[in-house]
């Protein structure tokens, strides 16, 4: 009674129906009215078009011609086996299992049912499409392949990359080095002896490259597991008031803080702590001339690049005024052993007029080492 | 061929050339059967041809202060040096381009002839097409690159800071900097114009106070991104006083064409007199006088945003702007010397008439110092633009000010909002920023 094209559209209908009664009932009551609104328009949707496919029977044959139900595409049996119901019952396992579990699993799960069942419907029209097999296969070729293939790759891909990126992760910076470097070594070897045969089969470097692809996998897997390697995280720098106008201490230096080539071509002035103790402002624009004072706009942000050439940790440290009742503002960088330098950006919003406390750059444990800020 | 039924080409053909005596009845004829067809294309010619005119009769224009071609300054000079040539090389290889692509056009037209037997590849050709183009990119390249690096240098007395912000520049002048001899003996801020002495190396540090902006003076440098949290610099000279102006380049939001900027230079001496005049000390205005009410009312309206040094209020405390509680960006113009300045609002709107506009843009140079000294002059002042202004700036210029639309920037305008003020306010208050200079 039901052709084939109806009763896809009225079992989606039907699923429709049921899914706007759940989402009814599970979800808060204005919270839900879109949803259930959807729902239900798509559960009409599929309906409407189910009754007209079951009309006009799939537009396929006439309900008059004799021995139709034998002879027409829709009567023919399924070629093969299919593994699509297999796949969306492991899917919906994975829903049940995602739902008390992890959300990830759930997400997973989701992604499996949708391809099983856009691949189990696909296949099973495909199948019915003529009375010619071999056509019907072509058929279905054509409908997924555009789909399959770059989704494939896609999975291939990230598969790949995630696993290597946890790899790296996982391992320190000299292990990374000898690990790849011998993957490299092997990858070069491989390539090497496959160019020295004349033939290779086509199964040898698939199954060559299956166990390199599992492998990374696994250890990717495995890496994954375990975590990443332990990262020190050193701040540059800091506004608490009892830090930076004290001394710096060796513990807090990020030597590798300041190598950015782009943070480095837009200073404004270049701030040295001498090998005499002496503070002084290279400006920008004015290169060999030292100056203690230095100009920048009101409420625009500046960076200064601190050299610590003095004979210990030093720190640079902004005191960027007093306004009103408020605390006055504290920012510096981190301790800089010799030698080395880091940035220090800071923003000052009002005029030095408006502020009761001077604001200067200095290095704290040097008296009277300061350079003028004017903020006109 | 009286019989043929003429095509679309063939029409068009005819009435751009005059058609042979013997067949003129013929062709006629069926160019007005079918009228539209006829009479489409020799509109669209039309309408290409006066566009095309129009666009070449543009390059002809006198007053144009913008024009990248008529450098004024030994950086802008560089620039022009290097792009001429370039021009010229790509326009002579441009003509010989379309030359050939009209000619193969013209010359193997489809008239129904057979197609001509095809080939492919010609080493010899293709060898030549790609050595030369190579050549000709080498011989660019060399010159551009030593150009770049050659005005990347920062060398430098005279630093002024340019920050740009929605929608108008500041510019302030370091305290220290020594611009053509002249010491600037105290930071000077200033907007919209900035002023630099002439023939001297001034070096401009960029930076925004918002979104990107870019800072372009055609006649004197190429332009430089004013991007948030970067300083960037760019190397300035004018040969010769006069004015020279500029627009923001990097589409910055609502009024992105209405954010202008100008460069003064001045001689050695005027610029001297200039810098004093701005770090002159303040004087207040004379007690009873339409200013000095003037005063108290900017400083019940207007100082909340915009400083002016030495401002002080009833109880003789300085009156200090805090534009960043109110304005998105943080900033509004000092107004310290607004009458020094010949333009407002993004240096949008003329403070000077047009005829007194007109004088001083055309000045002589050894004469221009003099006039522009004079700041606004009562006969010279362009009353309208300021009051309106006053009145309700955003009519003028759109700067997201309606409190309404506000909610994303937490209260903050983009701009100056109206601030519904009596006209007896506005005149107070015109009265005060007269004597500003």
């Amino acid at each position: 009674m039901f052709t084939t094209g109806s009763k896809l559209f009225l079992g989606a209908s039907a699923l429709s129906l049921v899914s706007a009664l759940l989402y009814a009932g599970t979800t808060d009551g204005a919270l839900s009215m879109p949803g259930v609104v959807g729902l239900l328009t798509t559960t009409l949707v599929f309906g409407f078009l189910g009754g007209i496919n079951w009309y006009t029977r799939d537009g396929n044959v006439s309900g008059a011609q004799e021995g139709v139900e034998f002879t027409s595409p829709a009567a023919q049996s399924p070629v093969s086996r299919s593994m699509w119901p297999l796949v969306a019952a492991v899917g919906v396992g994975g829903l049940v299992v995602g739902a008390v579990s992890q959300p990830v699993v759930f997400k997973v799960a989701v992604v499996v049912v949708l391809a099983a069942v856009v691949e189990w419907m696909v296949l099973g029209w495909s199948e019915r499409a003529s009375s010619d097999s071999g056509y019907n296969s072509g058929v279905r070729r054509r409908i997924l392949f555009p789909l399959e293939f770059p989704i494939l790759a896609a999975v291939g891909l990230s598969v790949i990359v995630y696993s290597f990126s946890r790899v790296m992760l996982r391992l320190d910076k000299d292990s990374g080095k000898a690990a790849f470097g011998a993957i490299a070594a092997m990858v070069l070897f491989a390539g090497f002896v496959f160019a020295g045969k004349k033939n290779v089969a086509k199964r040898t470097i698939t199954g060559v490259c299956s166990i390199a692809a599992v492998a990374l996998f696994g250890v990717g897997v495995a890496s994954a597991v375990q975590g990443q390697r332990t990262i020190e995280a050193h701040p540059t720098t800091a506004s608490d008031a009892a830090v930076c106008l004290e001394g710096g201490t060796a513990g807090e230096v990020d030597d590798n803080a300041s190598q950015s080539v782009s943070a480095k071509s837009s200073v404004i002035a270049n701030i040295y702590l001498q090998s005499n103790n002496v503070v002084v402002a290279y400006v920008n624009g004015t290169p060999g001339k030292a100056f203690s004072s230095l100009d920048v706009p009101r409420s625009a942000w500046v960076r200064v690049l601190f050299h610590n050439e003095g004979d210990q940790s030093h720190r640079l440290t902004a005191r960027l005024g007093t306004f009103g009742t408020n605390a006055e503002v504290i920012q510096c960088t981190t301790a800089v052993h010799t030698g080395h330098e880091a940035f220090l950006d800071f923003k000052v919003a009002k005029t030095n007029l408006a502020s009761s406390t001077p604001i200067v750059l200095m290095v704290p444990g040097l008296d009277g080492q300061e350079i003028q800020v004017n903020v006109p | 061929m009286p019989n043929e039924r003429p095509c679309r080409g063939s029409l068009v053909r005819v009435e751009v050339v005059a058609p042979p005596s013997g067949e003129s009845g013929i062709g006629w004829r069926a160019a007005a059967s079918l009228d539209s067809v006829f009479v489409k294309p020799s509109r669209r010619r039309r309408v290409a041809a006066a566009a095309a005119l129009g666009l070449l009769l543009a390059g002809c224009a006198k007053n144009a202060p913008q024009d990248t071609f008529d450098p004024a300054g030994s950086n802008a000079r560089s620039i022009d040096n290097l792009q001429r040539p370039v021009f010229y090389v790509a326009g002579v290889v441009g003509i010989i381009v379309f030359a050939v692509v009209g000619y193969a056009m013209w010359k193997f037209k489809d008239r129904g002839q057979d197609i001509p037997e095809q080939s492919h590849g010609n080493p010899k050709l293709e060898i030549a097409l790609t050595i030369l183009p190579a050549i000709i990119l080498a011989a660019i390249c060399v010159p551009t690159v030593s150009q770049v690096f050659s005005l990347d240098k920062k060398d430098n007395n005279c630093v002024i800071n340019v920050t740009g912000q929605q929608w108008w520049w500041e510019y302030d002048y370091a305290k220290g900097s020594e611009c053509g001899g002249v010491v600037i003996p105290e930071s000077i801020v200033t907007s919209g114009e900035l002023v630099i002495p002439a023939n001297t190396d001034v070096l401009l540090r960029i930076t925004s106070r918002d979104v990107i902006h870019s800072f372009w003076i055609p006649r004197l440098n190429g332009k430089r991104d004013a991007v948030p949290g970067r300083l960037h610099t760019l190397r300035m000279q004018a040969d010769k006083p006069g004015i020279y102006t500029g627009q923001c380049t990097e589409f910055c939001g609502l009024s992105h064409s209405r954010m202008r900027q100008a460069a003064v230079a001045l001689n050695t001496a005027d610029f001297q007199t200039w810098v004093t005049n701005q770090t002159e000390a303040y004087a207040s205005p004379e007690a009873g006088s339409a200013a000095a009410v003037g005063q108290s009312t900017f400083i019940a309206q207007c100082s909340r945003c915009h400083q002016v040094n030495g401002l002080q209020d009833g109880d003789g405390k300085p009156v200090l702007a805090e534009p960043d509680l109110y304005v998105l960006s943080g900033a509004a113009p000092n107004l310290t010397n607004l009458l020094t300045r010949t333009a407002i609002a993004g240096w949008t709107f003329d403070l000077l008439t047009t005829t007194c506009r007109e004088t001083l843009w055309n000045a002589p140079p050894d004469e221009f110092g003099a006039l522009y000294l004079k700041g606004i002059t009562a006969e010279c002042f362009n009353e309208a633009n300021l009051r309106e202004w006053i009145r309700n700036a955003p009519a003028m210029k759109p700067m997201y000010t309606d409190p309404k639309n506000l909610g994303s920037t937490g209260g903050k305008t983009r701009g100056m909002p109206a601030l519904g003020l009596t006209e007896a306010q506005i005149d107070q208050i015109i009265a005060y920023l007269l004597e500003r200079k």
